[in-house]
């Protein structure tokens, strides 16, 4: 028999071990639940040297060389020179009216970044899609797009240099084979298109990691919604609107938050395809700030670019979020 | 299962030959990768410097891994008349040796001895200090002084360039014999006829790596040759004396717009080395880079002799220079090493005429050392451009690299079709706000 005061039980079980101590937790006084509380949270000081190697290393190689690059953005460093000179925010406005190809740069990232993250995140969730039960062709299958991620980023900008090459490359032969040679390209000599050749590369390279992830993430999904819209006679289509669409939101935020800084971060893959040609086509922000640095020496300089991008990254980055919170919110 | 115990070969043995194993790992590790020592037995050679008891680890820091292994013959000649010295060679690729050369000499923790790419880099190293004055060496009456002059600023002797290139296309000859050309072009009307001829013969005219910048903007030495307003032209485009919407500019891209239709299909797209396939694959009559690339073509199949074809713009009877070339691979000797004595002993050695040999004719290059004899048929074939009437390529006149690109950027967009004014204005309006930054 239940005493007064305890929780209610349902069909005469025994209540939840959580659900008795949350009881009993209620009926506690407030200052002994705030002595509790602080006791929880009280760790002893010895604890905190755990940390001290890994904020150590996170400190000597990210804090100080971030704060190092907001020193330099205001001096006119060439990177070798033991003295430089403070220039205020010289470096900041020359960036903003009167460097065409840092603007250049601004534009060529946000299509790249546009491009790879609609692509990939679209590509990763048909794949899921398709992949989603863990049959054996699947699983196989699974493997097979996945592979593309463990390649480093210099192999598939030389597999794709060949992919691409006009003469001797797969995508013209490849045409010319199916009798549509006139429709043979330049590809990355492209000063219009290269961008998203590029994207495309990019896509390939990723799209089966994002796949990983939302297959998670719909595996997650409760079959009972599934069963309850088979009863209502739901199409696929509605199913899929309705479920699966909103269900998987938050492998969704992952994979385009994910996706999005990995556009940023595709320095590697650009420089050894196009070095940011041609005619700066391809120049992004990594690319244009490592020109800066290490082939025109200027450092000084190249630390303003390097604070805009954090600002921009910054920026697209919690606009985002909010999109996707609005977007949660609604489901 | 019973296991019969191997005779003679007990765990202290093991032990033993461990202990030995690991002590040899040792004493190879110490000797560094690409490191040369003396070969056992080896007598010092007849000819060069060798100076008694020097002694110490000198490093030779520079970005020819082709020459990796030439390098090492020299070495080991070297080494054999200075028993006290070892010479190891650091090689990075050569962007980023342009990128971090500076700031690893500084740290003096490799490039006892090393090189600079003319222009830029070589001006970035004396005004940093990191080269110290050669001016007072010896061996520097061992080259043709011309050709040295790359390497001194003010006065001051700071390095030796050491290579001699022609920056400007190759051809096949027998290309030209099937085409009916007798002879490399000396006006632009002949030259375009040139390459019509080499169409009808059947061949794509020019492979360019229109993809590769650092390749394809040596067009930009060879285009102006003739038509800059004066030799320093783009020392005067960086001062703002001469600007990109200039005449001379204008013509030169219209004429390289010209050109450009005998260019490979798609060429904005093509890389160099594809561009070299199909340039020793015989498809290709021209290849758009220079004469550094003649031992890679040869690598990659070429059987047919050789020649340069620079494009010459003048009009007939109007030609000021037949080509260009490029004093480069300064040598100089870093002012952050303790052994500047012995890094001048080893640059002594490579300026000797007969050692100097074993690497031209090894790496298929011209040198800048007087007295070398070329046994190699490309150089003997090349040779004539060495006495040739040729200006020293004006590319690397340039100390703003954003300038240069800009420069040769408009070239590459011509032969996209933007047109030759839409094409100048766009690199003027870098150029502007590069001087004005």
């Amino acid at each position: 028999m239940a005493s007064s005061g305890a929780p209610a039980t349902t069909g005469g079980k025994e209540p939840p071990v959580v659900a008795v101590a949350a009881g009993v937790q209620s009926q506690l006084p407030a200052a002994v639940k705030r002595r509790r509380r602080r006791g929880a949270t009280r760790a002893p000081a010895s604890l905190w040297l755990f940390l001290l190697p890994a904020a150590s290393l996170y400190v000597a190689f990210f804090v100080i060389p971030t704060l190092q690059a907001f020193q330099y953005s205001v001096t006119s460093w060439d990177g070798l020179s033991s003295d430089f000179e403070y220039v205020g925010l010289d470096n900041f406005t020359n960036l903003a009216t009167n460097d065409s190809i840092f603007r250049t740069a601004v534009v060529n990232n946000l299509e790249f970044m546009v491009t790879v993250v609609v692509l990939q995140t679209l590509l990763s969730l048909l794949l899921a899609l398709a992949l989603l039960k863990n049959t054996r062709t699947s699983v196989l299958l699974r493997a097979v797009f996945f592979f593309p991620t463990i390649l480093s980023s210099v192999s598939v900008a030389f597999i794709f240099s060949f992919v691409y090459d006009p003469t001797f490359g797969l995508a013209n032969t490849a045409l010319q084979r199916i009798g549509l040679g006139s429709l043979a390209q330049p590809w990355l000599g492209d000063q219009n298109l290269a961008i998203y050749y590029i994207g495309l590369i990019q896509v390939w390279f990723h799209a089966g990691q994002m796949m990983v992830i939302y297959i998670a993430g719909l595996q997650a999904i409760p079959a009972e919604l599934y069963e309850s819209a088979d009863v209502d006679g739901v199409s696929r289509w509605q199913r899929f609107r309705y479920i699966t669409w909103p269900m998987s939101s938050t492998a969704t935020a992952i994979v385009v938050a994910y996706t999005t800084i990995q556009s940023f971060k595709a320095f590697d893959l650009i420089f050894a395809l196009t070095g940011g040609g041609p005619n700066n086509a391809t120049e992004i922000l990594s690319t244009l700030i490592y020109n800066t640095a290490f082939q025109n020496f200027q450092f000084g300089y190249a630390a303003a670019q390097s604070v805009i991008f954090i600002f921009v990254i910054g920026l697209i980055t919690w606009a985002q979020r909010r999109a996707i919170s609005r977007f949660q919110g609604e489901v | 299962m019973s296991t019969t115990p191997v005779p003679g070969l007990s765990r202290r043995h093991l032990l033993r030959f461990g202990g030995i194993a690991a002590a040899g790992a040792g004493l190879t590790a110490c000797a560094g990768p690409g490191s040369t020592a003396a070969p056992e037995g080896s007598a010092a050679p007849s000819g060069g410097a060798g100076a008694a008891g020097a002694t110490g680890a000198l490093s030779f820091y520079h970005w020819r891994a082709e020459d990796q292994g030439v390098f090492d013959e020299v070495i080991s000649s070297f080494v054999a008349a200075n028993p006290g010295l070892t010479v190891s060679q650091t090689i990075d690729p050569s962007d980023q040796y342009q990128s971090t050369a500076a700031q690893r000499a500084r740290e003096g923790d490799v490039g006892d001895v090393l090189p600079t790419f003319r222009g830029a880099q070589f001006e970035q190293f004396v005004d940093n200090g990191i080269y110290t004055d050669i001016s007072d060496q010896a061996y520097l009456d061992n080259y043709v002084p011309a050709l040295i002059e790359s390497g001194a600023r003010d006065g001051t002797q700071w390095g030796v360039p050491y290579q001699l290139v022609f920056n400007q296309p190759l051809v096949n000859v027998e290309a030209l014999e099937a085409a009916g050309v007798s002879e490399i072009p000396k006006d632009w009307p002949a030259y375009l006829a040139m390459l019509e001829a080499l169409r009808g013969a059947g061949y794509d005219p020019i492979a360019f790596p229109g993809a590769d910048i650092g390749n394809a903007g040596q067009y930009i030495s060879t285009m102006a040759m003739n038509t800059g307003p004066s030799d320093d032209m783009f020392t005067r485009v960086e001062a703002g004396e001469l600007a990109a919407t200039d005449d001379w500019w204008l013509q030169t891209l219209r004429q390289f717009q010209e050109m450009s239709a005998y260019f490979q299909p798609n060429s904005l797209g093509t890389q160099i080395d594809p561009a070299i396939a199909l340039f020793a694959q015989g498809r290709a009559a021209l290849l758009a880079s220079g004469s550094y690339h003649v031992a890679a073509a040869r690598q990659a199949g070429a059987e047919f002799p050789m020649d340069l074809a620079p494009p010459i713009t003048s009009e007939p009877g109007e030609l000021k220079y037949e080509g260009v070339y490029n004093a480069t691979f300064v040598l100089g000797v870093n002012s952050a090493s303790e052994q500047q004595e012995q890094a001048n002993l080893f640059i002594e050695w490579l300026s000797d005429p007969e050692n100097a040999a074993v690497y031209a004719n090894g790496t298929s290059q011209h040198l800048t050392v007087d007295g070398v004899e070329y046994d190699n048929e490309d150089l003997a074939a090349l040779q004539p451009w060495v006495t040739a009437n040729t200006l020293l390529a004006p590319r690397f006149q340039f100390n703003n690299l954003d300038i240069r690109n800009a420069m040769e950027n408009s070239l590459i967009a011509v032969v996209g079709g933007d047109s030759p004014e839409q094409a100048a204005e766009q690199a003027q309006g870098i150029i502007n706000e590069q001087l004005g930054a």
